[in-house]
């Protein structure tokens, strides 16, 4: 509760003249009204809150009162008293009782610049009540989690910048989320606290509106991504006999539902990506499918293809349109899974085609490579989980697919070559220590979640304990911890003097860095029964603050790694292990490299295409993807254009421009991939602006690769070996 | 000449044999390199040159330009020789 004491009259005339209960101090609640002056109530906090003696406490008291009595201020606050306790303690030696009575909050100051000035940690949350809201209650959160979650060893290396652990203003979810259309097409959507109960949908609108519901309330309890598995193949049962112009507007709801959730939290759109299959995975195959009214329909998934694909390919229309102005959809993500058995599917090229347009027009499509064996869902902007033995059986009920990663904590490699200075063994034992580190911080953030947790469908992750089918909602003995890394390139920048496309020396140094940390994580895996997984992070900001902190404790070494423009303040690391943004590497080059360290991180990564104003044909894109399926070990892609949006005309033009080509309106917005996903340049941190101004941008190669690709196809073969390094 | 590069791990049927056929051409003469995927520098070396499974073998020329290769599958030393020999110096 928020208290405030103000002084009735002039304290200074009361000094010596009465106890405590006889001061003249009156105080303002939260509940709005006035509570008079009562020092005991500072020797309840202490007992409540530390360790502390009755004594003491009693001592600390009387001095802090004493000390008001005295003091010529004419407004005593709560959060003043308690710096005043606290100051006592300080005194007498007692940190961990300080650290206990210690108030979270925020300066009047902060507050003011927050509500009047948007927030760019996340550029999918926009400016406004409901996202200040989420903010100053990330900011307490955050604290919370620093003071109280984590260890001291843990909460300082955070804030040194050894490591980022991510969404720490979310510390009472979980990190992200991929599950199943079938929970809610066999349980309907019955959600703890929930003053109503739906019963199993129907029919296939009603069936979006209980996803998007759902979706909603996983947001409420997941920090990051909701994923969804096969959405096509699980909506089919419900689209049999639609029509052609049904089918159309039920694609167009889900789209725009899912990208017009301004009203979610803090104004945020929800996360949200579409795992699709153009084949039926042979996993899901010959399970009984679920239709209407949750009521098995007596036929297989397999049977439902053709529904299945339908609507796949009506989605995909949908994206090509773009919103009402003809820009992209920032959300929802279609990721289109290609599998070997994509290519032994009937109408692939036509749909692959599909997808393509779609790519080069509007840059929605992610390619999702799963070769050989490989089932994958895919959860976040690149988290994917591929799926063992026991997920297959859990597939024959595919209602039981319910998966997430716990956290994230992300390393800042190139600090730890800044420490190591040159020495190898240095470097990897320091690697090593940050590795331990991050496993520690997982270890505390998992007893803290299975504390709530076991408070069941009373407690505060009620939706996550819920209960319909024998397990929790969420299975924790499934749940992945993350171990992300920035900055590879520059940690073997700073190391052998090279970045890694400049070197074939170089980049085997990164690959080493890279297998050091997974062969760590599976031994620590197996150490705690755990899955500890590396996942390329996404790093939005923590790019840009790893770079920033750097550049003041690492200097002049960092000057030289930082990436970016110092002067402008906008700086960064490489993301992940990924080359260079500015490197001149022709593109399909560019995604065998990066995809060479794909197999050692196991939760998923992604190569970037930069196209920027090019607008590569359907077929250039279909080979471009044909080719990394098959030559390569990449386990992603994602081609990312570039726009301008005109506020005044609503124009979208191709291109990042300072006008409106149609209107010359300098009212624009630039639009393109951040991270893992679409938006708005003017809601991006420094470091991404940084990033972006570098962004190497393939503008000639697909209409070189046209021309080659007509006159001699053997030319346009992918180079399997390592022989650009020569 | 070139080399040979031959990856194997611990926990993986085939893998004597490769390693059988690589003393075999250490004996005959020609550089051979053995990985184990199990330590550090076999993985780093084996992500480099997408090695995925195991029992692999590589044969590089001078330039440790892949010449041939063979994935998960064992050759007989009579291949492995005559690639060799046809493998540019």
């Amino acid at each position: 509760m928020s208290v405030t004491i103000e002084t009735r009259e002039d304290r200074s005339k009361l000094v010596g003249e009465f106890e405590t209960t006889d001061m003249a101090l009156f105080v303002r609640t939260s509940d709005e009204s006035f509570r008079g002056w009562n020092r005991q109530r500072i020797v309840d906090a202490l007992l409540r809150e530390t360790y502390v003696d009755l004594d003491t406490a009693k001592e600390i008291a009387r001095e802090v009162e004493e000390l008001i009595a005295t003091s010529k201020i004419k407004m005593i606050t709560a959060p003043l008293i308690r710096e005043l306790v606290d100051t006592k303690l300080i005194e007498r030696g007692l940190e961990q009782a300080r650290r206990m009575h210690t108030r979270l909050g925020m300066p009047l100051y902060d507050v003011d610049q927050l509500i009047l000035r948007p927030n760019k940690e996340n550029a999918n949350v926009p400016h406004g009540p409901e996202a200040t809201n989420l903010t100053l209650a990330e900011r307490i959160k955050k604290e919370y989690a620093l003071l109280s979650v984590f260890s001291q060893e843990v909460a300082d290396a955070h804030m040194r910048g050894d490591i980022h652990l991510h969404d720490l203003g979310f510390i009472d979810r979980p990190y992200c989320s991929g599950q199943s259309l079938e929970y809610i097409k066999r349980f309907g959507l019955s959600l703890p606290n929930s003053i109503a109960i739906a019963k199993p949908a129907k029919h296939p609108e009603v069936l979006l509106a209980h996803m998007v519901k759902f979706a909603a309330a996983l947001q409420s309890h997941f920090a990051g991504a909701i994923g969804w598995d096969a959405v096509n193949l699980f909506f089919a049962p419900y689209l049999v006999g639609v029509s052609d112009g049904e089918l159309e507007q039920l694609a167009q709801m889900m789209i725009f539902e899912f990208s017009q959730q301004a009203v979610a939290r803090g104004g945020q759109a929800i996360f949200t990506d579409l795992n699709l299959y153009w084949e039926t995975p042979t996993h899901f195959e010959d399970v009984p499918a679920i239709g209407p009214g949750g009521e098995v329909t007596g036929k297989t998934y397999g049977e439902y293809s053709k529904e299945a694909q339908r609507f796949a390919w009506a989605l995909f229309d949908a994206f090509l349109d773009g919103d009402g102005s003809g820009r992209p959809f920032f959300f929802p993500k279609p990721m289109v899974h290609i599998t070997e058995k994509f290519f032994k599917t009937d109408g692939h090229m036509d749909f692959l085609h599909h997808i393509c347009e779609v790519a080069s027009e509007k840059g929605n499509t992610y390619f999702v490579f799963d070769r050989g064996e490989t089932a994958k869902i895919s959860e976040c902007c690149r988290l994917s989980f591929k799926l063992d033995q026991t997920d297959l059986d859990d597939a024959k009920q595919p209602w039981r697919m319910r998966y997430c990663a716990l956290q994230n904590v992300t390393l800042n490699l190139p600090r730890i070559a800044y420490v190591a200075g040159g020495e190898e063994s240095q470097l990897f034992s320091k690697l090593t220590e940050s590795i331990e580190l991050a496993v520690k911080a997982h270890l505390e953030k998992k007893a803290f979640i299975e504390k709530l947790l076991s408070l069941g469908e009373k407690g505060p992750l009620a939706l996550l304990a819920m209960n319909r089918d024998g397990a929790s909602y969420l299975r924790m003995r499934r749940a992945s911890f993350l171990i992300g890394m920035v900055g590879l390139n520059e940690l073997v920048q700073i190391h052998t003097g090279q970045e890694m496309h400049q070197s074939r020396q170089a980049f085997k140094f990164g690959l080493k860095v890279i297998a050091h940390m997974k062969l760590m994580i599976d031994r620590l895996s197996q150490r705690h029964g755990m899955r500890f997984v590396l996942e390329q992070t996404p790093a939005e900001s923590t790019a840009y603050r790893f770079a920033k902190l750097d550049l003041t404790h690492h200097s002049p070494k960092s000057g030289q790694a930082v990436k970016g423009d110092i002067a402008r303040g906008e700086v960064y690391y490489t993301n992940s292990t990924h080359l260079n943004n500015a490197a001149v590497l022709n593109p399909i080059e560019r995604v065998r490299q990066e995809g060479l360290f794909h197999p050692l991180i196991e939760a998923g990564a992604l190569t970037h295409v930069w196209l920027g104003e090019s607008k590569p044909s359907k077929l250039s894109l279909a080979n471009f993807v044909m080719k990394t399926f098959q030559w390569t070990q990449n386990d992603q892609i994602a081609f990312s254009p570039e726009f301008t949006t005109c506020n005044q005309c609503n124009r979208t033009s191709r291109g990042l421009r300072p006008s409106c080509p149609a209107c010359g309106s300098e009212d624009v917005d630039g639009i393109t991939r951040i991270t893992g996903y679409f938006t708005k340049v003017s809601g991006w941190n420094k470091g991404k602006l940084g990033e972006l101004r570098n962004r190497y941008r393939n503008r000639e190669f697909f209409a070189e690769e046209e021309k080659i690709q007509t006159s001699d196809p053997k030319l346009h073969r992918v180079r399997e070996s390592a022989q650009d390094f020569d | 000449m070139g080399s040979v590069k031959i990856f194997t791990k611990a926990k993986c049927p085939r893998c004597p044999e490769v390693k059988e056929i690589g003393k075999e051409l250490r004996r005959e003469g020609f550089p051979v390199v053995s990985y184990d995927l199990d330590t550090l520098d076999g993985l780093a070396e084996a992500s480099y040159y997408s090695i995925l499974s195991t029992p692999s073998i590589i044969i590089e020329d001078e330039q440790e330009r892949e010449v041939a290769s063979w994935r998960g599958v064992v050759p007989t030393v009579q291949e492995l020789r005559n690639c060799l020999a046809r493998s540019p110096s």
